[in-house]
């Protein structure tokens, strides 16, 4: 699938790949100087691909709270929060944001590549809470602002007061109705913005001009990636997988194990009881001039294999190699030695606290 | 559109070498230097090393990805790139000066003829 702006980055030059089903720019100048962009100034992201859907009715906060880990009783119109959505084992089906926009009205932000199934889960409970459910994916556009001046560039394209940390307001942008959420996947203050895909022209190109004196550029899936790892925002696929749980994945504080009843509640308190085999840890590789840590390397302590890598790369910002893994949950503590397996040999490695970038 | 000496052969998996009497230079193409993106790893052969023709050689990484770099032609690695190693950067700044990657002594001179010519490797990459 192409999202409404496919002919707008390949107008600049935008290297294109799949991802998620969609044919999505994977950088448009370079990930290193898109990278740098946002952690500096800031970037302007087409994630048209992710998945909306909205639900709707009495019972949509019972709904919503039996169906993702999180509690959204607690959230008032206006606010949002990062939630997950579970199997009864607590397998994970997908993270995701869900935004409260009305008393009984709640707007889901989820993967790209976990839409359909998420939507016929979600559709399969709406039935016994008397809720309405639409996947509005196919006709909205979405973007997203990210870096240390996006506050600065957003303030000058809307008149409203801009939403808190994790909140969501209707605004008006350039003439076009959006839900305009203060939340990003980069680690950086910054905003996404949800509307109808056909004004996405608009809107892109008007935010490109609002922030050019800004230092603003248009960024691809390869610095989101690159920002989100050194962030340690899990990835669905990677981090995130039915075989691992969000205990495993250190997610607890998204787990709101109070609540009278949730799908995957059970297992997920008994494993927070009684300890979990596995610990998702960030690392580092002990030597900077070495080789990157990739998906899927093993990691070993001496003769175990202990794990596996999750997601790893150069830090563009730390210009260090840097990464995710699954390890057993005896070798998590930060200042554990690793050894990562690259090609046949062995690198040394070493647990570190998440994340690798922290923004006051 | 990129560049692509005339006076070099080519690899189809676009490695480019350069004969000198009896020492053969290897790198990437600028092609290769452009799909492949920010290069931030290299990783080369051990000197005395003796590489197959085709065969797996070199590692070049990219933020994204690692890839296997093959030896144009069959041989006895001579001399590797240092610079290289220590700003992984001049692949992609001088594919074709700086940025060379190993030195080679072909065991058979002949399997230079097998290569690609400029003109084929510009048609390989739709140019």
């Amino acid at each position: 699938m192409k999202t409404a702006l496919h002919e707008s980055h390949v107008a600049l030059g935008a290297r294109m790949v799949e991802f998620g089903g969609w044919h999505m720019p994977v950088q448009y100048a370079g990930i290193l100087q898109e990278h740098a962009a946002v952690r500096t100034r800031a970037g302007l992201f087409d994630i048209s691909h992710m998945g909306e859907i909205e639900v709707e009715g009495e019972n949509a906060v019972d709904f919503i709270n039996y169906l993702f880990t999180n509690d959204a009783s607690r959230l008032q119109v206006g606010e949002g929060q990062y939630t997950l959505m579970c199997t009864p084992v607590g397998g994970v089906i997908d993270d995701l944001y869900v935004f409260r926009i009305g008393e009984e009205k709640f707007y889901l932000v989820v993967n790209a590549s976990r839409v359909e199934e998420d939507f016929s889960y979600v559709r399969k409970f709406a039935g016994n809470y008397g809720v309405e459910v639409s996947n509005v994916t196919a006709s909205t556009g979405a973007l997203a602002l990210q870096g240390p001046v996006s506050a600065e560039i957003m303030q000058g394209v809307v008149s409203e007061s801009l939403p808190e940390k994790n909140g969501i307001k209707p605004v008006r942008i350039l003439e076009v109705n959006c839900w305009l959420t203060r939340t990003g996947y980069t680690g950086e203050d910054g905003f996404e913005l949800f509307f109808p895909g056909a004004k996405s022209e608009i809107l892109w190109k008007g935010l490109l001009e609002a922030g050019r004196d800004l230092g603003l550029v248009p960024c691809g899936l390869g610095c989101r990636d690159t920002l989100r790892l050194e962030a340690c925002f899990p990835l669905y696929g990677h981090e995130l997988t039915k075989d691992m749980t969000p205990v495993e994945a250190g997610l607890l504080p998204f787990l709101a194990l109070y609540k009278e009843d949730f799908i995957g509640k059970q297992a997920l308190s008994a494993q927070k009881l009684l300890g979990v085999k596995w610990k998702l840890v960030g690392f580092k590789m002990k030597n900077p001039g070495g080789p990157p840590p990739r998906a899927h390397y093993k990691v070993f302590s001496g003769a175990h294999e202990i794990g596996e890598v999750t997601s790893g790369t150069l830090s563009p910002s730390l210009k260090w190699g840097i990464g995710l893994a699954y390890v057993e949950s005896g070798f998590a503590k930060p200042g554990q030695p690793l050894e990562i397996e690259v090609r046949g040999n062995r690198v040394e490695a070493e647990v570190v606290k998440k994340p690798f970038i922290q923004k006051k | 559109m990129s560049e692509i000496p005339a006076d070099l052969r080519y690899a189809s998996s676009h490695e480019w070498i350069r004969c000198d009497g009896g020492t053969a230079v290897v790198g990437i193409t600028d092609h290769a230097q452009h799909e492949l993106t920010d290069v931030v790893y290299v990783e080369l052969p051990k000197v005395g090393r003796r590489a197959e023709k085709g065969g797996p050689v070199a590692v070049i990484e990219s933020v994204k990805a690692a890839s296997d770099i093959y030896a144009p032609v069959g041989g006895e690695i001579l001399e590797i790139n240092p610079a290289v190693t220590a700003d992984p950067s001049l692949v992609n700044r001088s594919p074709y000066g700086e940025g060379w990657l190993f030195k080679i002594r072909p065991d058979d001179k002949s399997e230079l003829e097998s290569l690609l010519s400029a003109s084929a490797y510009g048609a390989q990459i739709g140019q």
